[in-house]
This record gives C-alpha cells, sequence and structure tokens, in this order.
C-alpha cells in the first residue's frame, strides 16, 4: 500500500500523486464515474433519425445512447436483462430493435423487450413488462444528451449553474447541429491531467500564435462551485496570415470576431469548445488510472451554406484535434504532466493566486487560478482532509 | 503516360517506396516533393469510420498543394520543441490491380506504420489503407491525391506526422 496522499493546505496546490494513485482511481470511477454527477454522452445531432444509436462509457458502464422510433432520446446500459451479456458492439448505428445474440431476447428501440423465445419455460410469473433494457436518468441541454447513475444528481440546469450560457453559446445558440465526424484519440494520461489542462491553456505554448501575429482578444473565465469552468474571449484577426501558403483555412466565415471563442469545461471532464468556426464536442472517458480517451466530435449548424459546411470541415480537420495546427501541442503536454507526476510532492498554480486559505471565484482571461475551484470541489467530493504535513 | 503495364507498376511501387522512406526519415521536404505540382495535389488523412459513416472530418485535411506546404511548415518550423520525437516505419503493400482514368493511375495499397517514442519500445501506430492517384509530373510519378484511410478507430497517440 502507498503512504496515503495528503493534500496540502494551500488551496493553490494539489499532490501530484492524485494523478498516479491506482487505488484512487478506482474510488473516482465509483464515486465522480457512478455518482451524482452529468455525464454528456452524445449531442442529438449524432442520432438525428429514429433508430439511430451511439454506444459509450459511462465509466465503467457500457451504455447505450438509442433515438427511439418515438424520436425520444433515452440512454441504457448496454447489458441484456436476461443473464447481462452485452447487447451492442457497433460504436453507432441505425437498429429496427436491439438484439441480444446469446438467447435472442429482442429490445425495442425504446428499450421494452419484445422477443424472448421459449418463455413458456421461463421462471413463475415471468413478465416481459419488468425485462427492459434499463433505463439511466438523461436529460438535454441544447441537444447535448447528458445521463447519470446516480438518483442524487440534481437537475441538469441547476448542476450547469453559471457555465450554461457560454455552454449554449458553444453549442451553436440553439444546438441545431449537424454531425461532420469524428478523431478518436487515447492519450496516456490520467483523465485528470486531461481535463486539467484541456480547457485552460498557457498561451505560451503556442508557438503558431506567436508566428501568425495571432493575439488572444479580450475575455474572461468563470468558475463554478461545482467544478465547471467556462472561457468566452474575442478573437483578434491575425497579423502574419502570409504565414501560411493558404490563409483561408483560418478564415472567419460564421463568427463574430467578439464572440470568436467558447469553451465550456464540465466537471469531470467533457469539453465543449467553439473556437474560430469549430464546433467541438469533446467527449473523454477514463480507461484506467494512466489513460484517457476523447472523442473529438465536430458540427456544422443545421442552417450553414454548403460552403460553410465545406469550410467547417477543412478548418475543424486541421485546426483543434490531436494533431491540429493548434492543440498538437496540448496533447503532448497532457502525456508529459502525467510522466512527471510520478515525481513526490504538488503541483502549484501561481498565475492569479491571490490568497491560499479559500479559492478565488474572481479570475481573469489566463489565470490559471481559474482551476483551482474545480480543484477545490474535487478534495471534498472525494473526502480528502487538508493537512500542513504536505 | 501511366498504363497498367509492368513498367509503369514498376515506378508507382518506387514512388510508395519514396513516399514511407520520407516519412520514415521524417524527411518532410522530401514527403511534399511525392506530391505532384498542381494547386490541386492533396492528402487527406481520414478515419475508415468516418467514410463508412459517410462523414469528412479527417484527421488531416490538405485538399490542396498550399495545405501541403503549410502542413510541413508546421512540423518542421512552429511544433519544433513542443513534442516527444518518435520514429515511425511504414510498411507499404499494393494489392488489386490499379485502374487507369485519363492517364491517372488509381492504386490501393495496404499500409501498416509501426511507432518507437523516444526512449519507448514499439509498438503499432495505425494501420489502414492508401488510396492513391499517381500521375507523370516533372517526368517523374507523383501523386495527386493520396488518401490514408486507417482502421484503427482509436489511434493510440497524438499524431505529428502524416500516415
Ligand atoms: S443474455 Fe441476452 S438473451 Fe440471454
Ligand atoms: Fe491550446
Amino acid at each position: 500500500m502507498n503512504a496515503p496522499i495528503q493534500w496540502p493546505k494551500a488551496v493553490n496546490e494539489i499532490p501530484k500523486a492524485i494523478f498516479t494513485d491506482a487505488e484512487l482511481y478506482e474510488r473516482e470511477i465509483e464515486t465522480i464515474f457512478h455518482g451524482a454527477q452529468w455525464h454528456s454522452l452524445a449531442h442529438r445531432a449524432e442520432i438525428s433519425k429514429p433508430g439511430d444509436f451511439k454506444t459509450m462509457l459511462l465509466g465503467r458502464m457500457p451504455v447505450i445512447v438509442a433515438n427511439g422510433e418515438d424520436g425520444k432520446i433515452r440512454v441504457f446500459f448496454n447489458s441484456c436483462t436476461h443473464r447481462g451479456n452485452q447487447v451492442e458492439t457497433a460504436s453507432c448505428g441505425n437498429r429496427k430493435a436491439f438484439e441480444c445474440p446469446y438467447h435472442r431476447w429482442m429490445f425495442r428501440t425504446n428499450g421494452e423487450l419484445a422477443v424472448c423465445p421459449g418463455s413458456e419455460e421461463f421462471s413463475p410469473g415471468f413478465d416481459k413488462k419488468a425485462y427492459g433494457l434499463r433505463e439511466l436518468r438523461t436529460a438535454e441541454f441544447c441537444g447535448l444528451i447528458f445521463a447519470t447513475a446516480s438518483a442524487d444528481t440534481p437537475p441538469l440546469e441547476t448542476w450547469l449553474g453559471q457555465v450554461a450560457g457560454t455552454l449554449a453559446g458553444a453549442l451553436g445558440g440553439d444546438g441545431r447541429l449537424k454531425l461532420l465526424g469524428y478523431q478518436k484519440v487515447r492519450y496516456a494520461s490520467n483523465w485528470k491531467a486531461y481535463s486539467d489542462n484541456d480547457g485552460y491553456h498557457a498561451p505560451l505554448l503556442h508557438v503558431g500564435f506567436r508566428l501568425l501575429g495571432w493575439q488572444g482578444g479580450q475575455g474572461s473565465q468563470t468558475p463554478t462551485p461545482n467544478g465547471h469552468l467556462a472561457f468566452e474571449s474575442q478573437l483578434k484577426p491575425i497579423v502574419n496570415r502570409e504565414f501560411l501558403k493558404d490563409p483561408s483555412l483560418i478564415d472567419l466565415k460564421a463568427t463574430d470576431p467578439e464572440s470568436g471563442s467558447r469553451i465550456a469545461q464540465l466537471f469531470p471532464h467533457t469539453v465543449i469548445t467553439k473556437h474560430m468556426d469549430v464546433i467541438n464536442v469533446r467527449f473523454a472517458t477514463p480507461i484506467s488510472v494512466d489513460c484517457t480517451e476523447v472523442h473529438y466530435a465536430y458540427f456544422a449548424h443545421a442552417d450553414d451554406s454548403e460552403e460553410l459546411v465545406r469550410h467547417r470541415i477543412r478548418q475543424s480537420s486541421n485546426l483543434l484535434g490531436p494533431c491540429g495546427m493548434i492543440s498538437m501541442e496540448d496533447a503532448s503536454i497532457f502525456n508529459r504532466i502525467h510522466i512527471g507526476s510520478f515525481t513526490p510532492g504538488n503541483a502549484a498554480f501561481q498565475k492569479g493566486v491571490k490568497r491560499f486559505d479559500e479559492v478565488g471565484f474572481d479570475v481573469k482571461q489566463n489565470d490559471e487560478s481559474g482551476n483551482l475551484p474545480k480543484w477545490n470541489y474535487y478534495c471534498e467530493l472525494m473526502g480528502f482532509q487538508r493537512s500542513e504535513v504536505a | 503516360m501511366l498504363g497498367i503495364d509492368e513498367a509503369s507498376l514498376a515506378l508507382v511501387d518506387d514512388l510508395q517506396r519514396r513516399y514511407i522512406e520520407a516519412l520514415d526519415r521524417r524527411a518532410m521536404e522530401a514527403w511534399l516533393d511525392c506530391f505532384s505540382q498542381d494547386a490541386d495535389a492533396s492528402y487527406f488523412c481520414i478515419a475508415a469510420e468516418n467514410v463508412e459513416g459517410g462523414q469528412e472530418i479527417a484527421l488531416m485535411y490538405d485538399d490542396c498543394r498550399a495545405r501541403l506546404t503549410d502542413r510541413v511548415t508546421f512540423i518542421t518550423k512552429v511544433w519544433t520543441g513542443t513534442f516527444q520525437p518518435y520514429r515511425m516505419r511504414h510498411f507499404v503493400q499494393r494489392i488489386g490491380i490499379p485502374t487507369l482514368d485519363h492517364g491517372k493511375l488509381c492504386v490501393v495499397s495496404n499500409f501498416h506504420i509501426a511507432i518507437t517514442p523516444e526512449g519507448g519500445s514499439s509498438n503499432l501506430l495505425a494501420v489502414g489503407q492508401y488510396e492513391d492517384t499517381v500521375v507523370l509530373d516533372r517526368g517523374e510519378p507523383r501523386f495527386l491525391r493520396k488518401r490514408a484511410v486507417y482502421d484503427t478507430t482509436v489511434l493510440p497517440r497524438y499524431i505529428v506526422y502524416p500516415f
């Protein structure tokens, strides 16, 4: 057994061991991922037609997000109510019904058990109605579908709190989106190291910005007490367009530079971003203590012209994903933070920190301190006691 | 003129060798030189899952020669020092019979890319198929269009170099 993790007293420090401790990871799966939080699993645009479905993991639990014949989106455990076999293996598709291959039980897209061969020999009083796929609590915001395995999770709007406005802005305002496709990747990084560094950006990291003479515009950063973070900022035009042979890639065609960038980072680790003309939801899943899978889903707005869709496809493909002109560097940081975290001691946040005894919510656009309310929330949620020792 | 004859196929195979040799050396100018000078010369690296779903988002979407050039600039100038270096070994095998379309040869090949990160052990990076359109350009076969369609549903890491 490892020595218990000591959480330092100063609120701007976090123990590096939390990124590498396998027992803690197991507790996080139970407390956070299977616990009283909402987890975004899909956008309606990914499963827009009746019968469309998508499979995901909620923590360790396999789930199916299904658009029913009745046009209602539900989330089910991806486990047959007979003997527990995984029902659906495809990552997405369209089905008239979900059929379990083991004993051929067949479930309607609304979850009801429709067929179960040989049921006359089943246990006394067997009732098909009691054996529909098990449904999770779901809620929707601007087309984003959330689920939770807990009855204690507060209503979605309450849970989103102050981040709701930025989230709506990032999802095209009304959430009427059209799926453009995916980039899927795993990072050799604990989910917390991923989430701590994905939304937040050290402007110093990006040489590309400097070479393009691309100054970030005025902006704000708003943390919530329950671990979300909202970023809003202007986008200034690029000065050195001639640095690129094809500057049309970085044109703003659908975006008012005044509201060019909208990033909502939802606890525990989903990032929804609208940067330039890219609309992107990053669905993350913890795979193990040192591996995080991220599905970058890209969207256009339902009202876009064909020309605008084409522009979004080129810009989305090349800018913000796991080999994007802007974000490849972020990806390399996730891995390196993780490796560095195997050393003793604490990671310290500096920029914007004003006091050590309580976290502040008044943070400036590029302050590191914006991450601290989330760490404070996490610390309490996981039952750590702050101590002088560390 | 390229045809479906032994001599043309030998030229195409030689182009594939030049291409993977350039990437294995991480020699981006040599990679660029495998593409035609045509302003429409293009390179796409896209997940098979997207292709099957009729979705166009790619991992790399270089739909013109200028984009190819910008990709080289980013890898060689902008990203320097921000990523951990890694080596690659590409294995490529032409499959099926190429088809001829107005002097352009359409070729399909399987690819397999092994990766060795700095200080790490070797693993599989991606597998898939190249769908290539080859033309004669400056007296040599070059890609007018190259599309790397990768089967690897979830890539094992972030990506710096083209496939
Ligand atoms: S386990 Fe699914 S039908 Fe028996
Ligand atoms: Fe970044």
